[in-house]
């Protein structure tokens, strides 16, 4: 079995290379009459109807249409005013250099991640990820704590630090460096604490830029090559050198390399537009980025959550697409607009959780809310619904057609506060911190919206 | 020809916007009534278009681009007074940018497209600017805004750089200054110095425009 990294040197060769234009050409000349051309020629629609469809003919249109748009189209370098382009087969037999599994974490933390098909009766890995919500540093270790002592999560991410011992971290300044070194030294400690010391950490969201994430990497104290590190595609089919220069460093050194894709949903196209860029930013993040395994986060522009009618569509699009063409393994991450402790926001993340789960994703990496916008605003309450919820839609082996007439239902409590979400409490306001432990309100909360969902018809375990 | 100055923009056909403001200088037609009439009216559907989803960014892309192309066209022979009459119309100049070490420059772009349909002249510095740059570029251009985005929480510390850096240069009062992005919130906001802030593009061009008319 081949395996990534997929001609590393051609691909920088083409970004120094490759035919010049400006970066509103690429956008104006380029991508957009191209992806209007996919979108007409392969006939996608968006039905608000069919949020997690059945149509197995749309996927593989969509698949389709991702392709055809990724050929004609490639991938804008930022920093060399250059496009990367390939010939179909190239990107055939980099397809071919996609692994079958990936291992992520150590010793008795190690956890297998596979790819999913639609509906499959295998159950999805789960993460559990406050993404980049900002922590005082007094906070960090008792709340990344909380995130890995929760039993279902298989890996983390950790939040954000904005200074270290009364020092500012800017990025692209040396705090940054030293702000990042500490991060990943806290995380670390962090998970030793709580008893899963092999668990993996996708660090660290303090480094910004490659210089700060390439500080990290050092497997006494921050990252060990069982961790989980990311580069980004720029919205829409872009990269720069700092991207590359961090793919070239984590695959020098045996990490689990991954790609990180977030295009946004009224950005450059509605959610037909959106969800193909999505997938056709998978073909980028294998033969551009280099990465072996996605993570995904389709967002609205006005309120970054994944959870409207047209983003959870599009998530159930790309992995539809993906899971019926592709072993991509491909991680879920939500947004939710609502904040902690609020009945929202727990209905945001189980429909987010359910959608992902029977639509084919390998993992379920959840989940950041509050819009990732306000400091200490995320607990693991949010992802341990998105995923408990999820585990059950595939335990019972529900089908899309179920899931699509729940998260219908949960549109229905949740979609008209959607514009003005409630910011509900701070992790240290809805749990215990010495403790780890989410508070009996929110506890009670849980509670009531897990039995508001088994009337929907969700079978939990527990 | 007027009304299809508009469909054309509208449209966001910028051969076609050219081709007509051609023929409007051709046939002697007023620069401002075509401005009035034509292009600033096409400019507010386009803006309404993508608030609704109608419209995304490579559509106000275009459509900025066919107003840009058609009122140079209309501008380059006519008198210096419709120039000026035009220019006075301006709501004012805007120096815009994602600030140092953020590469996230999508609702930059929207915001800068949204300033420039609603009359205001704009300077689009892109994404990653450094905070000496984008403020040697207002002094250039006599700027009336300083707008500086920010997705990351990470990098948003360079968002009150810049402000750091006007203060310390006896230059902060010259500039109003705006802040926005993902990572931007109130609290944020106080602690920048900032003179206003927007969760999205839609208010910040209100926002733009009420600063501006206070500063007047």
């Amino acid at each position: 079995m081949p395996a990534p990294p997929w001609r590393i040197n051609e691909v920088l060769e083409r970004a120094e290379t490759g035919p010049i234009c400006t970066e509103k050409e690429f956008d104006t000349k380029i991508l957009f009459p191209n992806l209007k051309r996919v979108i007409k020629e392969y006939d996608i629609r968006f039905d608000p109807d069919q949020i997690v469809f059945s149509d197995d003919s749309l996927a593989d249109d969509l698949w389709k249409a991702a392709w055809d748009f990724y050929l004609s189209v490639g991938t804008y370098c930022t920093s060399t005013y250059r496009r990367i382009t390939f010939t179909e087969k190239e990107i055939r037999e980099a397809m071919s250099c996609l692994v079958e599994e990936v291992y992520v974490g150590e010793g008795k933390d190690r956890r297998r991640w596979a790819p999913r098909k639609v509906e499959d009766t295998k159950l999805p890995g789960c993460g559990f990820t406050p993404v980049g919500v900002r922590c005082d540093e007094d906070l960090f270790i008792p709340y990344v704590m909380a995130y890995v002592m929760e039993p279902l999560a298989d890996a983390v991410s950790t939040p954000v630090l904005e200074d270290i011992e009364g020092l500012e971290i800017k990025t692209g300044a040396p705090s940054e460096i030293r702000g990042a070194v500490v991060h990943a030294m806290l995380a670390r400690q962090a998970a030793r604490r709580a008893g899963r010391p092999g668990i993996a950490i996708t660090l660290t969201g303090t480094a910004l830029l490659a210089a700060a994430q390439i500080a990290t990497s050092n497997p006494e104290w921050g990252c060990k090559t069982t961790d989980i590190r990311w580069t980004p595609i720029l919205s829409e089919l872009k990269v720069g050198n700092d991207e590359l220069d961090k793919m070239i460093h984590f695959h020098q050194n045996g990490y689990v390399a991954g790609c990180l894709v977030g295009p946004i949903v009224g950005g450059y196209a509605g959610p037909e537009g959106t969800a193909i860029i999505a997938i056709a930013s998978h073909i980028q993040g294998l033969v551009v980025n280099q990465g072996y395994i996605t993570c995904n986060f389709p967002f609205e522009i006005k309120n970054f959550s994944t959870t409207t009618k047209e983003c959870l569509w599009t998530v159930s699009a790309i992995y539809q697409a993906l899971a019926r063409n592709t072993r991509f393994i491909t991680l879920s991450n939500g947004f939710a607009a609502a904040g902690p402790c609020t009945d929202m926001v727990l209905y945001e993340t189980a429909a987010h959780g359910i959608t992902s789960a029977v639509s084919g994703a390998s993992v379920l990496w959840e989940s950041a809310v509050a819009s990732n916008k306000y400091k200490e605003r995320a607990t693991p309450m949010e992802a341990r619904m998105a995923c408990e919820t999820g585990l059950a839609a595939v335990k019972t082996h529900l089908k899309r057609e179920d899931v699509n007439e729940i998260v219908k239902e949960l549109l229905k409590r949740y979609e008209h506060r959607i514009g003005s979400p409630p910011l509900g409490k701070t992790f240290r306001e809805c749990y215990d911190v010495e403790k780890k432990k989410p508070t009996q309100e929110y506890v009670e909360l849980y509670e009531r919206i897990k039995k508001e969902l088994q009337d929907l018809g969700i079978e939990y375990e527990y | 020809m007027i009304d299809q100055l508009q469909k054309s923009i509208i449209e966001y056909d910028v051969e076609s916007a050219k081709k007509i403001a051609e023929k409007m200088v051709k046939a002697g037609i007023d620069p401002i009534k075509a401005v009035n009439e034509g292009i600033a009216p096409a400019a507010k559907i386009v803006g309404d278009k993508f608030e609704k989803g109608e419209y995304f960014l490579p559509e106000v892309l275009l459509a900025s681009e066919a107003m840009k192309a058609a009122v140079d066209i209309l501008l380059a022979k006519s008198e210096a007074r419709a120039r000026q009459e035009i220019e006075s119309k301006r709501l004012g100049k805007v120096v815009i940018a994602t600030v140092k070490g953020d590469i996230h420059d999508i609702g930059k772009t929207i915001l800068a497209l949204l300033l420039e349909v609603n009359n205001f002249e704009v300077y689009d510095l892109g994404r990653d600017v450094d905070s000496m740059a984008i403020i040697q570029k207002a002094n250039e251009v006599n700027a009336d805004i300083i707008a500086l985005s920010a997705l990351m929480s990470t990098t948003r510390g360079a968002q009150k750089e810049v402000i750091d850096l006007l203060e310390g240069m006896g230059k902060r009062d010259r500039f109003i200054v705006m802040i926005g992005g993902g990572s931007v919130d109130d609290e944020w906001f106080r602690k920048t110095r900032a003179d206003g802030w927007a969760e999205n593009a839609a208010e910040a061009v209100e926002l733009a425009k009420k600063l501006v008319a206070e500063r007047r």
